[in-house]
């Protein structure tokens, strides 16, 4: 299966010239939203286990079938969807220009923000996604695609430390650190989740507040 | 990397001085029930400079409600050595620095739109501290340069935490009522009331209209169309902090100028706003070498009921002897109105501080108006040290009296520190 890129408009002016060529493409990318956010608004309405393809594709306007050209099961869609969160999220810390030179905890306490506020609107989605993700041999946590996903996160995040790094400072405990993050993520987004707080701002303070003890404990030297 | 460590050693200092400074205290409120009167002195002073070491070294380093709490009660309990309570006094109250992201995610979350959105200049690097956040400068969509102060996420939560933490840690004072139950409630629900900009826009737009018959004084406006709970922009005032202006070397006759107008600023508000401005801390003056002062930061404004002010007024300046019957009637009626009984210990605590401190500082004989007091002498605060210390061990806490004393304690801190000749009974009584 192929899959354009999700793309920022940054990107996508780039590409403009050769629009005529990749317009079958740029369809196919507008079938894939569609089916997403039909699937969102479901999930979100329904939850993820009582929603069905059937449901989906009438929701999208368009024949069952036709979803199974893009995807196989409903976990790739939701995959598809934190795809499209990850690379948000990567592409807004990267066109924050002043982030460059701010100090590790704030690229990265920015990197959370940017993902949770474009989780915002799905907390439901979000809450049967980590459960359906916990199940043993789930797509959603083990497939090569999700691994993949988690790769590109992870060397993202692995980037921004060592950007932060003098390079004499750089060390393999870089690559553990990023690890680290992994479960610190799912702890943030799990509190995320769980905070009834005005504007979710007690996850913004504990986001905060434990960035900056995370990176003095596990990246001295950032 | 200096300043991630710094991050985490706050963290963990929070953590320890915290325990540290209430530990020593519990220990001492512990021992005080079995102890008797000489071993309890020993104790006591054992206690005190254990708890002023740490406090003194730690506080400084410590930004949190938790610190306010501590500076607030500390005042209160009467625990702390002088030397300790003056330092602790005079710090400045303020939450751990936001940065950029942290600012953006709290606007975000506010308004759902980015501070570059809403104003026309938004400067992301604040120009100063706040009690519970920081300020930036900004200028409206109209033009208008602003103040824009920005809340710690969260502030909230953390009040209470630290408050029904420091209920538990503290039972045994309250047990002994060194630390009355109401006075705690009364701190609460100020602190948590702080935590709402909003309020604070009431209590400047109040006090604005109010204090407009002292020309020498400004407060700003509130723009509320830029302002929510966590969220305050008001008119940029202009002005020195008090370190700044002290700085420029201004002479004796401008301290004395401004010592009087900040003196006169807080028997105004008591006596006749009967409202009062009870935050302590110097950053939220704002003085001028022209002699005008810039009042910001309103969000400790203590209410006053009419019949406090008026026995307040009228226990002022009291022309009679202390011992007197219409003296003690004031007394009574003072303790009466909060629903307390005047204790003996209380009683003889409140004479001797009206004998040695209020009838110094303040004399009521109208022949000695013209004199004015001069506060460079640093006795006159540790003597209303001792006496509010000493009035406090006497179990008279009542919750106004808390941020009476806090708002004294603030402008005899101010007053020193300018070095400033006051007239004061004569200040007081004009406002009468």
């Amino acid at each position: 299966m192929t899959r354009e890129k999700p793309r920022s408009r940054k990107a996508r002016s780039r590409r403009r010239p050769k629009r005529q060529t990749g317009k079958r493409a740029e369809t196919k990318a507008a079938t894939q939203r569609k089916i997403l956010q039909a699937t969102l608004r479901l999930f979100q309405r329904r939850g993820f286990d009582a929603t069905t393809t059937k449901q989906i594709a009438r929701a999208a306007g368009i024949a069952e079938g036709t979803i199974f050209n893009y995807f196989r099961t409903k976990e790739e869609i939701a995959l598809f969807f934190f795809e499209e969160e990850v690379e948000h999220a990567i592409t807004a810390v990267r066109a924050n220009r002043r982030l460059a030179r701010a100090r590790l905890d704030e690229k990265l306490f920015a990197l959370l923000q940017y993902q949770f506020e474009y989780l915002a609107k799905h907390e439901r989605f979000i809450w049967a996604a980590l459960l359906e993700a916990l199940r043993p041999g789930s797509p959603l946590a083990f497939s090569a695609r999700a691994l993949s996903m988690r790769a590109r996160y992870l060397g993202f995040v692995e980037e921004l430390i060592a950007s932060s790094l003098r390079r004499r400072n750089r060390t393999p405990v870089q690559a553990w650190a990023a690890q680290a993050f992994w479960i610190y993520y799912l702890g943030a987004l799990l509190y995320w989740l769980n905070d009834k707080s005005p504007g979710k701002q007690n996850t913004i303070a504990f986001v905060d507040r434990s960035l900056k003890a995370g990176v003095a404990l596990f990246v001295p030297g950032a | 990397m200096a300043k991630n460590r710094e991050a985490v050693k706050r963290a963990l200092q929070m953590a320890s001085m915290t325990a540290g400074v209430t530990g020593s205290y519990l220990g001492y409120f512990a021992q005080r029930i079995f102890l008797d009167e000489n071993a309890r002195q020993r104790a006591l002073k054992q206690t005190h400079a254990k708890a002023g070491r740490r406090m003194t070294a730690r506080m400084a380093k410590l930004r949190r409600p938790a610190m306010k709490l501590g500076q607030t009660l500390s005042l209160q309990a009467g625990l702390l050595p002088d030397e300790a309570l003056a330092e602790l006094t005079s710090l400045q109250m303020s939450a751990p620095p936001m940065h950029a992201s942290l600012v953006r995610a709290m606007f975000r979350a506010e308004f759902s739109r980015e501070p570059e959105q809403m104003f026309k200049q938004f400067a992301i690097e604040p120009f100063a501290a706040a009690s519970l956040g920081q300020v930036h400068k900004a200028v409206t969509k109209n033009g208008q340069a602003v103040a824009v102060k920005v809340q710690y996420p969260a502030i909230r939560e953390a009040i209470k935490a630290d408050f029904s933490w420091f209920r538990t840690a503290s039972k045994p004072a309250q047990w002994s009522k060194h630390l009355p139950p109401e006075v705690l409630d009364e701190l609460e629900r100020q602190f948590l009331e702080e935590t709402d900009y909003r309020v604070e826009a009431n209590n400047t737009a109040f006090l604005r209209k109010k204090l407009k018959p002292l020309l020498y004084v400004e407060v700003p406006q509130i723009f509320p169309d830029y302002s929510s709970e966590r969220v305050l922009t008001m008119s940029l005032l202009q002005g020195m902090h008090l370190d700044t202006f002290l700085a420029t070397k201004p002479s004796q006759a401008l301290r004395d100028k401004i010592g009087e107008r900040v003196f006169e600023l807080y028997y105004f508000q008591v006596l006749k706003v009967e409202a009062f401005h009870a935050d302590p801390d110097w950053g939220n003056y704002l003085f001028r070498s022209d002699g005008t002062i810039g009042l910001v930061d309103f969000g400790c404004v203590k209410r006053l009921s009419p019949e406090f002010a008026a026995n307040l007024r009228a226990m002022y300046l009291y022309p009679g002897s202390s011992e007197s019957a219409g003296f003690q009637r004031l007394l009574e009626q003072r303790y009466r109105m909060f629903g307390n009984r005047l204790n003996q210990s209380t009683r003889r605590a409140l004479v001797r501080f009206v004998e040695t401190f209020y009838r110094k500082v303040y004399p009521p004989e109208r022949e000695k108006e013209h004199l004015a007091i001069d506060f460079a002498d640093a006795a006159f605060i540790r003597e209303y040290m001792r006496q509010a210390t000493n009035l406090a061990n006497s179990r008279g806490a009542t919750p106004e009296c808390v941020f009476l004393s806090r708002a004294e304690t603030g402008l005899y801190h101010s007053l020193h520190r300018l070095q400033a000749r006051v007239h004061t009974s004569a200040i007081v009584r004009r406002w009468q």
